[in-house]
């Protein structure tokens, strides 16, 4: 094997669990020493355990800890780091953090402060977007705080409307407004949570666009003024405007469509003076238009299906291109093999309207089989407490075709097993079962059009739920384990995660 | 045959049969019949009607949590009966709103003595990041306002109370 020159002498992952985890991985595919930060309430974390070393940086609280930009950057020169990646959430889209790693001599693998600062505002860059030809929603074009400036926008754009905060993204500060007399409220509520959310609650109004599809284009570009697009993906699926289920190819492209849009992302890329991995976000209708919708500064949750289809590594794209490396000559030569889709474990009770769930994950087993790829950031013994957001890992499955992803997709999830929180894994397996889905009708609107009855009658499994808990009874009055299968419940990490390492191993 | 009580959903009592071949387990529960195979630490194969399925379970403090087929389940032992619940465990008593888990109360939507409609939006409650609001779950009139907005909040402390309005 050839040596490869070290990229980066050591790498900060300044966030945490699977996405800290799934960073944690390209760094060592690169050769990369990787340095975890951890809050008081991540101390038996597995990104803690899965990184070469680990600094501990604050209390539970994301403010005192993973939202701390000079302890994450204090950490970083103690540990002798070069660069910081910052995984999604938290500080991923933060300007000033950028530049503040850039003003350390650190680099923010991520895009400039600038170009975060100018799509992060999306009154600011549906401006830009505007004189880039790249087709928009109707609505405002700046905002301030006089509500009949958002009642004439309102009027203008024909209800219904939707409320969103400038800064925001994840379905935070945003309301859908049907009926005029709800608009003063609805601004109210998606300020507030505009506010919590991201400490600013400008929020602007726009068209409210009647079930359409969530597409998005995964963007790669250079330091040499090189982008290019990844293709694809549909993320329609969604429940309190967060994703839930996300697949590429869509079913919805063609070759001729797929190029266009593809293009029109690049073009949002360049008129950005974006660099490093980004997204940019769709939303398209039923008669075939398109519209941007807002471009994401970091690396995407679902960025694995993109992976699997296309044979790339995107977090390692990330880090070349943050080395200042130019994208390889093959990543314009891209194709979509097979279907991929992914699910998100979220602690949350997908028979009680998805209402967060919280508590110690008593046990854990996870899929295994050709074309089953789990980024997992918890592990039996694991506490999901309110600090944090509740997703708890990703389940991606890639196959040949769509038909058999999607029962592939049902198969694992039925043999992914946590146990100790709620999930929505039965609610997910509903929507891939559903005609709908398995006939590409996949509209934002999919979940309250087709799933608003559904309901899981419990007492139908009265005797199946006995029957486990008598056979757990015989079990655990018994001294040994039970016998048969590999997938053992009480892994450690270092079983899960094999037994390789490098460097010096843990060291704080 | 052996035999061992369990409770399941709002308290019903639920009567299990087993016996052990081997490492077969077989039991009976009313008029159904299951054969469940152990495949792995809490995991185990069953076959019903004609479809395999692997089943999750195992107890934590006195609480067995189910996957099966992705069904998540709970089954208690009789001795659990009358424990406090957590959240969610509030289900019949109408007259008291409480927080469907901890957090912050961010908006209180109703003062006392508004009469109120069931559905109405009474509280909204901020947790993991999200606003979640709790309605009424009858009509009635607010007899109590417990909490102030700006208030941490439990999931055992009424937000607000109602007098219920006769059916």
């Amino acid at each position: 094997m050839v040596k490869m020159e070290k990229l980066f002498n050591k790498i900060m992952v300044a966030n945490r669990s699977e996405i800290a985890i799934r960073v944690m991985n390209a760094c060592r595919v690169l050769g990369i020493p990787s340095v975890a930060v951890y809050s008081d309430a991540d101390v038996n974390s597995k990104h803690r355990l899965y990184a070469d070393e680990a600094v501990y940086i604050g209390a539970s609280p994301p403010r005192e800890s993973y939202l701390d930009m000079s302890k994450i950057i204090d950490a970083a020169r103690e540990t002798g780091c070069d660069a910081i990646h910052p995984g999604y959430g938290f500080l991923a889209e933060n300007p000033r953090f950028a530049q503040l790693c850039a003003d350390a001599g650190i680099v923010f693998i991520g895009p400039t402060a600038e170009a975060i600062r100018l799509l992060g505002n999306k009154v600011e860059s549906r401006i830009k977007m505007a004189e880039a030809h790249v087709p928009l929603i109707p609505g405002m074009k700046s905002t301030n705080d006089d509500i009949a400036l958002f009642r004439r926008a309102a009027d203008e754009a024909g209800y219904p409307v939707m409320i969103k905060a400038a800064a925001g993204g994840g379905g935070k500060g945003m309301r859908i407004v049907h009926d005029a007399k709800d608009l003063e409220p609805s601004i109210e509520a998606a300020r507030r949570e505009a506010k919590n959310a991201f400490d600013d609650d400008t929020v602007y109004l726009e068209k409210y666009i009647v079930n359409p599809r969530h597409i998005e284009f995964q963007i790669l570009a250079d330091q040499h003024g090189k982008t290019v697009h990844v293709f694809e993906r549909e993320c329609s699926i969604q429940r309190r405007h967060q994703k839930i289920v996300e697949e590429t190819p869509s079913v919805a492209l063609d070759d001729a469509m797929r190029a266009k849009m593809g293009s029109d992302a690049v073009k949002v890329a360049q008129a950005a003076g974006y660099t490093n991995a980004g997204t940019v976000e769709f939303l398209f209708d039923e008669s075939g238009h398109y519209y941007f919708l807002e471009m994401n500064t970091r690396i995407q949750v679902e960025h694995p299906v993109t992976e699997l289809v296309t044979g790339t590594d995107l977090v390692v794209e990330q880090i070349r291109i943050a080395a200042g490396l130019p994208l390889s000559e093959a990543l314009s030569h891209l194709t979509q093999r097979g279907h991929a889709i992914e699910c998100r474990i979220y602690a949350e009770d997908g028979e009680n309207d998805f209402f967060p769930s919280t508590g110690t994950i008593v046990h854990y087993s996870e899929p295994v089989g050709p074309g089953i790829r789990v980024d997992s950031g918890i592990m039996a013994g694991s506490d999901i407490t309110i600090d944090y957001d509740p997703i708890m890992a990703k389940l991606i499955v890639h196959a040949p075709d769509r038909e058999m992803a999607i029962r592939k997709m049902i198969d694992a999830l039925n043999e992914y097993k946590i146990l100790g929180v709620k999930t929505s894994k039965k609610f997910m397996i509903d929507v891939l079962k559903h005609p709908a889905f398995a006939a590409g009708k996949t509209f934002t609107s999919f979940i309250e059009t087709n799933m608003a009855n559904r309901q899981t009658d419990l007492e139908s499994f009265k005797e199946i739920a006995v029957a486990a808990a008598t056979a757990a009874s015989l079990s655990s009055s018994s001294t040994t384990a039970a016998p048969g299968g590999g997938r053992s419940a009480s892994a450690t990490p270092w079983q899960v995660m094999g037994s390789w390492q490098i460097g010096d191993g843990i060291h704080e | 045959m052996n035999s061992q009580d369990f409770v399941y959903g709002d308290g019903e009592v639920v009567t299990a049969s087993f016996e052990k071949d081997g490492e077969t387990i077989r039991v009976t529960v009313g008029e159904k019949q299951f054969e469940l195979r152990p495949v792995g630490t809490n995991l185990y194969a069953t076959t019903i009607n004609g479809a395999r399925s692997h089943l999750a379970v195992v107890k934590s403090k006195g609480v067995y949590y189910i996957d099966f087929d992705s069904v998540l389940l709970e089954v208690k032992e009789p001795s659990e009966l009358g424990v406090a619940g957590g959240a969610g465990d509030h289900g019949a008593e109408k007259d008291k709103i409480y927080a469907p888990m901890p957090g912050k109360v961010v908006k209180i939507l109703v003062a006392e003595g508004d009469r109120v409609d069931v559905k109405q939006p009474m509280v909204i409650v901020e947790a993991m990041k999200m606003e979640n609001q709790v309605n009424a779950k009858a009509k009635g009139t607010v007899r109590a306002v417990n909490f102030a907005e700006g208030d941490q909040v439990d999931t055992e402390s009424p937000i607000i109370e109602l007098d219920l309005e006769e059916q």
